[in-house]
């Protein structure tokens, strides 16, 4: 579903990413989870193409690009099949609610205003945002721009959902919300790659996660096999600094 | 103050003002309007990079930022003709302008424009936007107000300085003092009316610009409208506000 091959990425020669393998089957949701620094976010942004690998091969919806070659017409076009949803939620400020949700729909895939406006409401009603739709992201909550955020991203039913750490920019009262919708999302059968410091979220809610540090995978596999019974002394640290913090 | 001056004062506020009005005003409104359209462009071709046109963009600014404008006004008026271009004292004077303060505003927007937080065109990208799409729908619409307040001033400076235009035979306000200034031999009084009438204008687009101001929040107010409303998808009204 998603595959992507030896990525390699540089920031002016200090190397943050070295050589990642990383998969998605359909359905799954893979937690990314590692001290911070270790290129998560790196990660993600090379998999959007919002930066440029060095390096690497992505193999996604059945097409194989080369991460460095590839043309802004297939960028595009693998975009359209992707979700994004910033740690800083990005919500279009000129935007009402309504009008950030409908965008990717009516202007960037030209789907008909009323199709797009039953969509918009559908996905709205999903992240309990339909009593905001004319608010603009200035006079929500973080909490709700966040799940309008999501809403967003799931409006075009893409084939994948990558997450920033959703809610390490919200207060601690306010992550719940968030995370309420991300399970449910998950139970629907939604594809996605969480990158995120909420070990509970990992621990019950992923099928795999895979733990990140110095731009390396260390360690993946089934969430309650990596958070039981790490095979790595790395993996084992670094859970159990984790949860001294919980 | 004598009666004679008064009564010079008073005859010839009228006929200092409706020159402001019918030359003045519009002079500088079409300039602004052309200085809006060539400072738009020239801020677009640099922040999207464009070969070419980007190092033109920067010659064109060098280049009227680096010269006085009352040169450059001679140079389009006194100058073209030598060379075969004749244009009329009024439209010569509207390019000058136009031309000189699309330069300034150039930067204004280039700098509202790069204000805008990066994760607005990469969220913009992430739902699909090409850059074209983004920067019409989501960078500029927010660069505007972050730019209205320096465009409001450079229209200011520009309706003191189309008083130059009195140097190319344009009668406009400025040009209307002189001439009753040399008949009734009152300079002082007459360039202070003339300089209260600018100050007249200027103050009122003082307030236009605080006015205007107040209007570019983008806050969700009680009776907006439901754009979409007649799509009857099954949903009733109440749900959108
Ligand atoms: N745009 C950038 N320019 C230079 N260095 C960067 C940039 N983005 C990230 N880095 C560096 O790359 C490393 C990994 O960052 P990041 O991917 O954000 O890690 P994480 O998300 O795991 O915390 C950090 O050392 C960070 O300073
Ligand atoms: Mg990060």
């Amino acid at each position: 579903m998603l595959e992507v091959k030896n990525i390699h990425k540089s920031f002016s020669k200090s190397p943050v990413l070295r050589g990642i393998d990383f998969k998605v089957e359909k359905g799954e949701v893979v937690a990314v989870i590692g001290p911070s620094g270790s290129g998560k976010t790196t990660l993600l942004r090379c998999i959007s193409f919002l930066e440029k690998a060095d390096e690497g091969e992505i193999v996604f919806d059945e097409y194989t690009h080369d991460m460095v070659h590839i043309s802004k017409r297939d960028i595009k076009k693998v975009r359209m099949n992707m979700g994004f949803v910033f740690q800083s939620f990005n919500l279009f400020s000129n935007m009402t609610v309504y009008d950030n949700v409908m965008e990717g729909l009516v202007t960037a895939r030209k789907m008909d205003r009323c199709e797009a406006r039953k969509k918009t409401f559908e996905v709205l009603e999903k992240v309990g945002m339909l009593d905001k739709t004319k608010n603009y992201p200035g006079e929500l909550s973080g909490g709700q721009q966040q799940r309008v955020a999501i809403a967003r991203a799931i409006a075009p039913d893409p084939k994948v959902i990558l997450f920033d750490e959703p809610t390490s920019a919200l207060d601690p009262e306010l992550t719940g919300e968030v995370l309420d919708v991300m399970k449910k999302l998950a139970k629907e059968g939604t594809t996605m790659v969480v990158v995120t410091h909420e070990m509970g979220f990992a621990r019950d809610v992923a099928s795999r996660v895979v733990f990140m540090e110095n731009g390396v995978v260390v360690e993946e596999g089934k969430a309650k096999e990596l958070f039981e019974n790490p095979k790595e002394e790395r993996t084992r640290q670094f859970l159990s600094a984790m949860s001294k913090h919980e | 103050m004598s009666d004679r001056l008064v009564d010079i004062l008073v005859t010839s506020f009228m006929r200092i003002l409706i020159p402001g009005i019918k030359v003045t005003i519009p002079l500088t409104l079409l300039s602004f309007l052309l200085s809006l359209v060539i400072g738009l462009l020239l801020a677009l071709v640099q922040v999207a990079n464009i070969k070419g046109l980007k190092e033109f963009a920067r010659f064109y600014i060098w280049i009227f930022r680096g010269t006085p404008l009352i040169v450059q006004l001679f140079i389009i008026f006194f100058g073209l003709p030598s060379i075969g271009i004749t244009l009329d004292a009024f439209p010569a004077a509207v390019l000058a302008f136009g031309m000189n303060l699309g330069a300034y505003n150039a930067e204004v927007f280039r700098s509202a424009i790069m204000a805008i937080p990066k994760g607005q065109l990469e969220a913009a990208y992430m739902i699909g936007l090409n850059y074209p799409q983004a920067m019409a729908r989501v960078i500029l619409p927010q660069s505007f107000p972050v730019a209205f307040p320096n465009l409001f001033n450079n229209l200011i400076s520009l309706l003191k300085d189309t008083s130059l235009a009195a140097s190319i035979t344009v009668i406009e306000l400025f040009t209307s003092a002189q001439q009753i200034a040399a008949r009734t031999y009152e300079p002082f009084a007459l360039y202070c009316e003339a300089a209260l009438i600018y100050l007249i204008f200027s103050t009122a687009l003082t307030w236009l610009q605080n006015w205007i101001e107040k209007k570019l929040v983008w806050k969700s107010g009680e009776n907006d409208k439901d754009k979409d409303a007649d799509c009857g998808c099954g949903r009733n009204k109440a749900m959108v506000g």
